[in-house]
């Protein structure tokens, strides 16, 4: 008795009655499940923004309040050894933020000259007055450092949120 | 007892069709799904306090529509569309 079926067929048979096969039903179950992994996912995130702990801080004395000049800048540390950065802007607006740039957490330096925050690993740069990026990598702005002014003292109170 | 085959039922000749559609779609809901998880991942790492709830309600939403379709479908029985 000969037979008829391809060479390739002898020589790696192949039983499509015993494949287990995944149904269109089965797929879809499964998308549902999934579906449902990434709302549980998403209400976490939700329920972790509602019960983050408010972003106040240790309050620590920074500098005199006519310390600094316009476009002057003065380095510290808030909270506990984290590395700052606060600024007097060219339109006397006194600002501070973590030095910790948002793309890949090297520290950020301010240039005066140019009037933002450099981040010297990938180019990233932020605005002064507002924090947010301009150029480079980054794409969340700077954690904003919260100030309170008290008897001629500026004080880091917290972070912003 | 055999299963019923499509061809006998003309009536539901098309569900396989609107099914593979369905899958389809729920795919590219589902994918919408996770860009929901990643922006409300990405307003929590930026510190921000609003729009994880419409976020959460547009996942829920998508999820409760899978559930209902399985619903539908479980009260259906299956029909083989081979020979």
């Amino acid at each position: 008795m000969s037979d008829d079926r391809p060479k390739w067929q002898l020589e790696f048979p192949y039983r499509w009655d015993q494949d287990d096969a995944v149904t269109r039903r089965q797929l879809l179950r499964f998308t549902v499940y999934t579906s449902g992994a990434l709302f549980a996912g998403t209400s976490v995130i939700a329920a972790l923004s509602y019960l983050r702990a408010p972003a106040m801080g240790p309050r620590v004395a920074i500098a005199r309040e006519d310390e600094l000049r316009d476009g002057e800048a003065r380095y510290f540390t808030y909270p506990e050894g984290e590395q700052a950065v606060l600024v007097r802007t060219r339109s006397g607006e006194l600002v501070a933020y973590s030095q910790q740039c948002t793309h890949l957490s090297c520290a950020v330096v301010y240039q005066g000259e140019a009037n933002r925050f450099f981040c010297p690993c990938h180019d990233g740069a932020f605005d002064v007055a507002s924090g947010v990026p301009i150029a480079g990598p980054p794409r969340r702005p700077l954690p904003r450092i919260r100030l309170e002014r008290a008897g001629g003292v500026v004080y880091a109170v917290g972070m912003e949120s | 007892m055999r299963t019923p085959r499509i061809a006998d039922d003309p009536v539901r000749a098309w569900e396989g069709p609107v099914l593979t559609t369905a899958l389809a779609l729920g795919l590219v809901l589902m994918a919408i799904q996770l860009w929901l998880l990643t922006v409300a991942l990405d307003l929590l790492l930026g510190g921000k306090s609003e729009g994880f709830l419409r976020l959460a309600a547009a996942s829920g939403a998508v999820f409760a529509g899978g559930l209902l379709v399985l619903r539908l479908l479980s009260a259906r029985p299956r029909m083989h569309d081979e020979g």
